[in-house]
C-alpha cells in the first residue's frame, strides 16, 4: 500500500467530556467505515439485560419499567475487567460477569398531605435510585439536577426489583451502543465527484458548505477532474452516552479493529501453512 | 412563529395534576356527541314544559273495554298512562350494605353490567265516569345515556369524573350494555313535513292504472314519531293517498280524504287546486275527472264520507267499541293522515299542494326531488327512536292489558269484575311480559333489532345500534360523528345513491362519511305566522309543512331576506331564531317546484357560515344552501350575490379529515385512505385503561406527540391519545427489501422502543354456567390440595391467577372446586400466545349477597414490532415492515443521522402524496428547532408556498433547503450518488399484525369425511390450493409439484384395490375362517378371493366418491396394470 505512506493519521479537531471530533487521514474509505461501525455497534460496554421484578405497583407494567431500565447507560471504564456471560464458567450470571444494580422505593401515604393540592405528590424514580453493587458501574449522571426518569409514582405504590448489567455489544442491542451518534464526511467540496448535489436554481443558496470545509481548500477551476483520486480524509465526530471517554470508545475501537485483522491474519497464516502442507508447495 | 408553535407541556401536565371542576380542558369533545345526548335528553325535557315522552302518552290517549255486562257494551273500563317519569340508575331497594344510593357507568363497566334506571309509569283507569284510580306501575330499567340528563355524571367536570373512574374529557353519548359501550347510529331519514315529488317504478305495482309518480311527506308527530303520506298519480288523472298503518298499505282515493277534512265543496276544492290558473287545460282535465269520478260513492257530505271511511277502517283502527263510524273517521285522519298538522284546515290545504305538485311533476312542470340528496333529508337521532320504541312498547303493553280484558270477557271469566279494582291488577301481572320495556330496550340496544308491529316508519329492522369500539381515539370519536345511510341502501346496487352531491357540500364528509359540525337541533322553533296575500299567481310559503299563505315569488324572495335579517337585529330580534331554515326555490323552468319552505323543526342538519351583512356567524341549513352563496375564500366574495361565506375552508372536512396533515397536497384518495387507517392505528384508546374491560385493546407504549400537527388537533385534545410516533424518514430505494410499499425498520430504533406495542384481552369466568338450574351453588373459586404443583405455579390459594404471571397454551386461568366431587378443575387458558395477567376483577351480583361466581381476567400481551407489522404515515401511505436492518447497515447522514424508517421513492409518484413531503419538510425543522408545526390545510398557497416557508426554517438551521442531504452508505461508507430526502414523519402503526394473521401447516387435522386438511387459521388448519392455482401448475405442465400439493400433501392414502373386478369399495378385511392367528387378510368381497387384492396410492376423496357413487346404484372399476 504505497499510496498512503506513513499509515494513517488521526488529528484530533476538538475534545469534550462527551464527544470528539477528529480527521482521519491517509487511509482508505473502508478502514474508515469500518472505524465509525465497530465504534457503533462493536465497543463493548455495560448495560442492564436481566431485571428480576419483586414487587411493581406502578402504573407502568413489568416489561416496559425493564426496557426502560435497560436503556439507561452505565459508566463502562472497567468493562474489561468484566467477562462476558457466554465466555464465563457460572451458569447463569456472577459477579465475574456482571454487576448486580438494585432499585427498592416505597411512597408512604401522608394523610395529612393528602388533600393539599399545592403539594407535589408526585415520586420521580430516577437513575440515582438505582443502587450499584460495583462502584466502577453505576448509572452515568453527570448532572444531579436531571437524572434519567425511570417511572413516576404516586403515594401508596411501590417498586423494588434487581437488575443484573452484563456485558455486551451493540450488536446484540443497542442499549449497549457507546455512542449515539457518528457524524462522518469526506470530500466536503465534492471534488470527487461522488456525489451530484441536485439544485433548482442555484447551488449556493440551497446547499451549504460544511463546517469541515475549512479543513480542505475550495474548488479551484482551472484544474482537472482527478478521476483516479480517493478520498483519504474523513472528518468524524463520536457523541458517547457518558459510558466512556470519547477517546476511550475511538481506542478501544481501534484496539478491536486490529485484533480483528489480526486474528485474520493468524487464520490465513494456518490456512497457507495447512494448504502447503496438504498440497506441497 | 405562528399561534400554536408550542406543545403545550406544562400547561397540559399542570391540568393533569389538578383536573378542573369548573371547565374542561377541551369543550370541543363535548360538543362533538352533543346530538346524542340533546336527543337523550329530549325524552325528558323537550320545549317548555313536557318531554318527548308525555307527549308520547299522549298521542298514545287511553284504551277502553267493555264487559257487555247487562246486554249491550256493559260498563266501559277506561285506562291510560297519565305520565311517566325516567329515573337515575340507582341500587336496589333490596341492596342493604351501601351508603350511597347511586350508581355509576364504571360500576356497568366494570361488572360488565347494563347502565340502567328504573322506567316507572303511572297507569289511571275508572270505570264508565266513575272515580279515576291511578297507580304507579314498574316498567323495568331502561338503559341510560352516560352523560344525558338521567346519567348520574351529569354536569360532572374532570374532577369528579375522574373521580367515578371515567376519561377526564369523558363525553358520554352511549350506553352501557352488558359493560360494552353501545350507540345508536345516526340514520339519515326524508326530511319532515316537506312534499318530495318523486318518480319511481315501483309506484306502477300498486295495482292498474298506477303511474310511477308520485308526492310524498314524511309526517313528523310532536312525540318525533312519523308517518309517511304518498300521493299516487293514476293514468286516468286521478290520485291516491297511500299510507301504511301497523305495517299494512291502504289506499284511499284523495278526493275522500279532502271530503271528510273539512266541509267542503266540488267548487272549492276545484279553485284550490287551480289556483286561478285556468289556462291550464292539463290541470283542468283531471281536476274535474277526479271530481266526477268520485260521483261514483255517493257520498255528498263530510259527515257521509267520515263515516264511509269509519266504516271501512274500523277493525283496522282497533278503536273502543262505542265509537261511531264518524268517531273513527276522524281518528283515522287525526293519527293517520298529515300529522304533523294539528288542524284539518291545514291539512286540506297541504292535500290540495301536494295534489297540485303530482300534477306538476306529471306534466313536467317540475322536476322530480332526489331523495338521495341532502336537501331532503335530516337525521334521525338516537334518542327520538329511543323515544319512539318506549312509545311503542306502551302502547303495546295498553293493547295487551285490553285484548287479555277482552279475552276474559269473552270467555267470561270466574272473578270478571270491572267494579273490583283488584281484577285490574291481577290483569296487569298477567301480562308483566309485555310491562318489563326496560328488558325490551335493552335487547334493542344490545343487537340492534328493532321489533316492531309498527315499523315505526322506518325503512330497515336491523342494524341501529353499533359498539363503539375503543380501539384508538380517531376511532372511537369518529362513530358519534358518523351518519348510516341506512343498511338497505347498503345493499343497493347502483352508485347513485353513493353520489357525492354538490348540496352536501359542508354537511357530509365522504371521507369517512361523517358530518363536520352540523349542530343539530333539538330545540323547538317557532311559531311565528306570516300570512302574504293570497290568490294572485303565486308561489307557496310553508312553515314545517304548514301552508301560511302564497305570494309572488319575488315577495317570497324579500320575505326570506328580511326574516333572515330578523335573525339578527330589527324589531323581531328574538322571535326568529338562529337555527330557522329559509328555502327559498325560485321560479324555473322544470326545476325544483318554487315556494319559500321556512322549517323550524329538530334533527335538522346545520352549519355555521358568516353571515356577509354583519359579519356575524349564521346557521345554514341543507335545504336552504342549494339556492345560496356562500364563498369560500376571500377572493371569491361576489358582490351583490354573496350573502355568506364560509368560516374556514375546512369547514367541510369532518374531524378525522381534519386531522391529516397538509390534506390540500394530497391527492384525494389518498386523504380517504389515511381517514381510514387512522381508525385502525395503534393508539392510546383511553387515559383510564384500568377502568376498562374491553374484550380487545390496542395500546402504543411509546406514542408521541406529532410535531407535524393541524389547528384542530389540539381543539380535540389529540395530544392525551397519541396515535404514533414521529420517525426519521429517509426516501430512498436501500437494498431493495423496500419494495413493493416494504419498508425497512432500524433494529435499533425497534430496540429502543419504536413501535412497541400491547394488547388487552379480556377472558371472563362464570361458573354460574355449571350450574344446574334449582341446584344451589356447588362451584367455588379455590385450588384444593388435589391440584397439582404445576397449577400452583400460576395461581394462587384462591384459585385466581397471580398478577403478572404468564400464562400459555394450555395454563390454568384459574381453578374452581366442585362440591359434589371435591375435585378441583381449572379453566385452561387457550390464547397462542403468551400473555401476561394484568387485572383480576372479581364480579359479584346486583345486591352483592351471592357467592363469587364471575371473574374478569385481562391479559396483557406484548406485541413489539417484527417483520411483517404494518405501519403508515398520516398520508395513506401504509407499507408492511421487510426488514429490521441493523443500525450500522443503515445509510447515515453527515451529521450522524440514521433513520427509523426507510420507505422507496417509488411509493410516490403514482399516489401523488405531496402532503408527505411537506410534512417531512415541517418535521425536520420542527425538530431542529423545537416547535410544533402548523399543518392545517389551505393555509398556504401559490404564492406563499410551503417549500418555502419550511425550506427558509431549514436553511436557518443549517440544512438543506429542500430537505435533503447527502447520505453515505452504512456498509461501505461511501457518498451515495444523490443525495437523499430526509426528514421526520409521523408513523402509525397499524393493528394488522403477522401475529394474528400467519398461517402454517406441516400436518395437521384433517376432515375426517374427506380425509383432506381442513380449513382455518384458528384450527391450525391449511390454505385452500383451489381450482386456478391447479390451473396455473396445469399450464406450466409441473406435474410433480402437482401431485405434492394435491395429493401427497393432502389425502394421501393407501387403497386396497382388486384387480380381478377393479373395486376398490369390495375388498374388506377378514379373518380367515380357522386361523388361530389374529392376522387379518384382505379379501374382494364380490371375487370371493383374497388373490387379486393389490395396492394403489390414491387420494381418500376418490375412494369417498367411490362409495358416494356406490350408494347410487353406480359402478366405479378400476383398471390396474403392474
Amino acid at each position: 500500500m504505497d499510496m498512503y505512506n506513513g499509515g494513517p493519521e488521526i488529528s484530533i479537531r476538538s475534545l469534550r467530556k462527551d464527544g470528539m471530533k477528529f480527521v482521519l487521514s491517509n487511509t482508505d474509505l473502508s478502514v474508515a467505515n469500518a472505524l465509525r461501525r465497530i465504534m457503533i455497534a462493536e465497543v463493548p460496554t455495560m448495560a442492564i439485560d436481566m431485571v428480576e421484578i419483586e414487587k411493581n405497583s406502578t402504573v407502568l407494567t413489568d416489561e416496559f419499567i425493564a426496557h426502560r431500565l435497560g436503556m439507561i447507560p452505565l459508566t463502562s471504564f472497567d468493562v474489561d475487567r468484566i467477562q462476558y456471560t457466554r465466555d464465563c464458567t457460572c451458569t447463569l450470571y456472577c459477579p465475574n460477569c456482571s454487576v448486580e444494580l438494585t432499585l427498592h422505593v416505597k411512597v408512604n401515604v401522608d394523610f395529612d398531605d393528602m388533600n393539599d393540592p399545592t403539594i407535589d405528590k408526585t415520586r420521580q424514580v430516577s437513575s440515582l435510585d438505582l443502587i450499584s453493587s460495583d462502584e466502577n458501574v453505576k448509572p452515568v449522571s453527570d448532572d444531579k439536577s436531571h437524572p434519567i426518569l425511570i417511572v413516576k409514582m404516586r403515594p401508596g405504590q411501590e417498586v423494588k426489583l434487581k437488575c443484573i448489567a452484563k456485558k455486551g455489544v451493540a450488536k446484540e442491542h443497542a442499549k449497549w451502543s457507546p455512542v449515539y451518534g457518528v457524524a462522518f464526511e469526506y470530500d466536503p467540496y465534492n471534488k470527487l465527484r461522488h456525489s451530484h448535489y441536485w439544485i433548482e436554481e442555484d447551488e449556493n443558496l440551497e446547499w451549504f458548505v460544511s463546517d469541515n470545509a475549512v479543513e480542505e481548500t475550495p474548488i479551484d477551476p482551472n484544474e482537472p477532474f482527478d478521476y483516479n483520486a480517493k478520498p483519504d480524509r474523513f472528518y468524524m465526530e463520536v457523541e458517547t452516552s457518558g459510558c466512556m471517554k470519547p477517546e476511550d470508545v475511538v481506542l478501544r475501537a481501534m484496539t478491536i479493529m486490529q485484533d480483528k485483522l489480526g486474528g485474520l491474519q493468524i487464520k490465513l497464516d494456518d490456512e497457507f501453512k495447512e494448504d502447503t502442507q496438504r498440497w506441497g508447495y | 412563529m405562528p399561534p400554536n408553535a408550542t406543545f403545550n407541556t406544562l400547561e397540559r401536565e399542570r391540568i393533569f395534576k389538578n383536573p378542573s371542576n369548573k371547565a374542561f380542558q377541551t369543550p370541543a369533545l363535548q360538543e362533538l356527541v352533543a346530538p346524542h345526548i340533546e336527543a337523550f335528553n329530549a325524552l325528558t325535557e323537550f320545549g317548555p314544559s313536557s318531554g318527548l315522552l308525555d307527549l308520547a302518552i299522549q298521542d298514545i290517549g287511553s284504551k277502553a273495554v267493555f264487559d257487555t255486562n247487562g246486554g249491550g257494551l256493559g260498563n266501559k273500563l277506561t285506562f291510560w298512562v297519565d305520565e311517566l317519569t325516567l329515573n337515575k340508575p340507582s341500587l336496589s331497594d333490596k341492596e342493604r350494605h351501601s351508603t350511597t344510593r347511586h350508581v355509576y357507568p364504571t360500576e356497568a363497566r366494570e361488572r360488565l353490567n347494563t347502565y340502567r334506571g328504573r322506567l316507572e309509569a303511572k297507569l289511571a283507569w275508572r270505570i264508565n265516569d266513575g272515580p279515576v284510580v291511578i297507580e304507579t306501575q314498574d316498567l323495568g330499567l331502561v338503559p341510560i345515556m352516560v352523560r344525558s340528563n338521567r346519567c348520574n355524571l351529569e354536569g360532572a367536570f374532570p374532577k369528579e369524573l375522574i373521580r367515578h373512574h371515567e376519561e377526564s374529557e369523558e363525553f358520554g353519548g352511549y350506553f352501557l350494555v352488558n359493560g360494552i359501550e353501545k350507540l345508536i347510529r345516526l340514520l339519515i331519514v326524508p326530511r319532515r313535513n316537506h312534499v318530495i315529488a318523486l318518480i319511481r317504478s315501483s309506484f306502477t305495482n300498486r295495482g292498474p292504472t298506477y303511474s310511477n309518480y308520485g308526492t310524498s311527506i314524511r309526517c313528523a308527530r310532536p312525540d318525533q314519531t312519523s308517518q309517511t303520506n304518498t300521493v299516487h298519480y293514476l293514468t286516468d288523472g286521478g290520485s291516491m293517498l297511500r299510507f301504511a298503518w301497523r305495517k299494512q298499505e291502504y289506499l284511499v282515493p284523495t278526493m275522500l280524504i279532502l271530503k271528510t277534512l273539512i266541509d267542503t265543496s266540488d267548487k272549492e276544492i276545484f279553485d284550490s287546486i287551480m289556483l286561478g290558473d285556468m289556462g291550464n287545460t292539463f290541470l283542468t282535465d283531471r281536476v274535474e275527472l277526479m271530481l266526477r269520478s268520485f260521483k261514483a260513492y255517493v257520498l255528498h257530505t263530510r259527515e257521509q264520507c267520515l263515516a264511509y271511511l269509519g266504516d271501512k277502517f274500523r277493525v283496522v283502527m282497533n278503536f273502543p267499541e262505542d265509537y261511531t263510524d264518524v268517531e273513527v273517521g276522524e281518528g283515522l285522519l287525526r293519527k293517520i293522515v298529515l300529522v304533523h298538522l294539528k288542524n284539518n284546515r291545514d291539512k286540506f290545504n297541504l292535500l290540495i299542494f301536494m295534489i297540485r305538485k303530482v300534477y306538476a311533476l306529471v306534466a313536467g312542470e317540475c322536476a322530480p326531488d332526489n331523495p338521495d340528496s341532502p336537501q331532503h333529508q335530516e337525521v334521525l337521532l338516537g334518542g327520538y327512536l329511543y323515544g319512539s320504541i318506549i312509545k311503542e312498547k306502551i302502547e303495546d303493553w295498553l293493547n295487551g292489558v285490553r285484548s287479555m280484558i277482552k279475552q276474559d270477557v269473552r270467555r267470561k271469566v270466574a272473578g270478571l269484575d270491572f267494579l273490583d279494582n283488584h281484577y285490574f291488577l291481577k290483569t296487569l301481572k298477567k301480562t308483566a311480559s309485555l310491562q318489563d320495556i326496560g328488558q325490551k330496550m335493552s335487547y334493542f340496544l344490545a343487537t340492534g333489532n328493532l321489533i316492531s308491529n309498527t315499523g315505526l316508519d322506518l325503512q330497515q329492522a336491523t342494524g341501529y345500534t353499533i359498539v363503539a369500539e375503543k380501539l384508538n381515539f380517531y376511532r372511537f370519536l369518529a362513530h358519534f360523528r358518523c351518519i348510516h345511510r341506512g343498511s338497505f341502501f347498503a345493499e343497493l346496487k347502483t352508485t347513485t345513491v353513493r353520489k357525492l352531491l354538490p348540496e352536501a357540500w359542508g354537511f357530509l364528509c365522504p371521507p369517512a362519511d361523517v358530518s363536520r359540525l352540523p349542530s343539530i337541533l333539538a330545540s323547538l322553533g317557532v311559531s311565528q305566522t306570516l300570512v302574504p296575500a293570497r290568490g294572485q299567481r303565486t308561489v307557496v310559503v310553508q312553515l314545517d309543512g304548514r301552508i301560511v299563505g302564497y305570494c309572488s315569488s319575488e315577495e317570497a324572495k324579500k320575505v326570506a331576506g328580511t326574516l333572515r335579517h330578523y335573525k339578527f337585529s330589527g324589531s323581531h330580534q328574538g322571535a326568529v331564531p338562529l337555527d330557522i331554515e329559509l328555502g327559498y326555490v325560485p321560479i324555473s323552468q322544470g326545476g325544483q317546484y318554487p315556494g319559500l319552505y321556512i322549517f323550524s323543526t329538530p334533527a335538522r342538519m346545520m352549519r355555521p357560515v358568516r353571515y356577509l351583512a354583519n359579519g356575524k356567524t349564521d346557521m345554514v341549513g341543507s335545504f336552504e344552501q342549494v339556492y345560496m352563496e356562500i364563498a369560500c375564500m376571500d377572493d371569491e366574495i361576489r358582490p351583490g350575490e354573496s350573502t355568506h361565506q364560509e368560516l374556514s375552508p375546512t369547514s367541510m372536512l369532518s374531524i378525522i379529515a381534519n386531522l391529516t396533515p397538509f390534506s390540500d397536497f394530497n391527492q384525494s384518495p389518498r386523504n380517504m385512505y389515511q381517514c381510514q387507517m387512522g381508525k385502525q392505528a395503534m393508539g392510546t384508546p383511553s387515559t383510564a385503561i384500568n377502568y376498562r374491560t374491553d374484550n380487545k385493546m390496542y395500546r402504543l407504549q411509546t406514542g408521541q406527540t406529532p410535531i407535524v400537527r393541524p389547528a384542530l388537533h389540539d381543539t380535540y385534545g389529540i395530544d392525551g391519545f397519541p396515535n404514533g410516533m414521529n420517525a426519521v424518514v429517509a426516501v430512498i430505494s436501500y437494498t431493495g427489501y423496500d419494495m413493493e410499499d416494504a419498508m425497512i425498520l432500524n433494529k435499533s430504533s425497534h430496540e429502543r422502543g419504536f413501535g412497541y406495542g400491547t394488547i388487552y384481552k379480556s377472558e371472563i369466568i362464570d361458573l354460574t354456567d355449571l350450574r344446574i338450574r334449582g341446584e344451589p351453588v356447588l362451584h367455588h373459586f379455590g385450588l384444593g390440595l388435589d391440584a397439582p404443583r404445576s397449577w400452583r405455579e400460576k395461581l394462587d390459594k384462591d384459585g385466581l391467577p397471580c398478577i403478572g404471571v404468564t400464562l400459555g397454551e394450555g395454563d390454568p386461568m384459574c381453578a374452581y372446586i366442585d362440591d359434589t366431587t371435591g375435585k378441583t378443575s381449572v379453566r385452561k387458558y387457550k390464547g397462542m400466545e403468551e400473555g401476561i395477567v394484568d387485572e383480576v376483577r372479581l364480579l359479584g351480583s346486583d345486591l352483592g349477597d351471592t357467592e363469587l361466581q364471575k371473574i374478569h381476567i385481562k391479559l396483557r400481551i406484548t406485541r413489539a414490532p417484527i417483520i411483517g407489522d404494518k405501519f403508515s404515515s398520516r398520508h395513506g401511505q401504509k407499507g408492511v415492515c421487510s426488514q429490521k436492518w441493523p443500525s450500522v447497515d443503515m445509510p447515515f447522514s453527515e451529521s450522524g443521522i440514521q433513520p427509523d424508517v426507510i420507505i422507496n421513492p417509488h411509493a410516490f409518484p403514482s399516489r401523488m402524496t405531496i402532503g408527505m413531503f411537506v410534512e417531512s419538510l415541517a418535521g425536520k425543522s420542527g425538530a431542529l428547532h423545537g416547535i410544533a408545526q402548523d399543518a392545517t390545510p389551505f393555509t398556504f398557497n401559490e404564492t406563499y408556498t410551503a417549500a418555502n416557508y419550511f425550506g427558509e426554517q431549514l436553511k436557518a438551521a443549517g440544512y438543506n433547503y429542500h430537505g435533503n442531504e447527502p447520505m453515505y452508505s452504512g456498509i461501505t461508507g461511501e457518498e451515495f450518488k444523490i443525495d437523499i430526502y430526509l426528514g421526520v414523519v409521523y408513523y402509525q402503526r397499524l393493528r394488522h399484525m403477522v401475529s394474528d394473521k400467519y398461517q402454517v401447516r406441516t400436518t395437521g387435522p384433517v376432515h375426517n369425511l374427506t380425509m383432506q386438511p381442513v380449513k382455518g387459521r384458528k384450527r391450525a388448519g391449511g390454505i385452500r390450493f383451489g381450482e386456478m392455482e391447479r390451473d396455473s401448475l396445469l399450464a406450466h405442465g409441473v406435474s410433480y409439484l402437482l401431485q405434492d400439493r394435491l395429493m401427497n400433501c393432502s389425502d394421501y392414502s393407501i387403497c386396497n384395490v382388486c384387480t380381478k373386478c377393479g373395486s376398490i369399495t369390495s375388498p374388506i378385511s377378514t379373518h380367515t375362517a380357522g386361523s388361530l392367528s389374529n392376522v387379518r387378510e384382505i379379501e374382494c368381497r364380490a371375487c370371493q378371493s383374497g388373490s387379486g387384492i393389490d395396492q394403489v396410492p390414491l387420494p381418500y376423496v376418490f375412494r369417498y366418491l367411490a362409495t358416494e357413487l356406490m350408494s347410487m346404484g353406480i359402478k366405479v372399476t378400476l383398471k390396474t396394470q403392474p
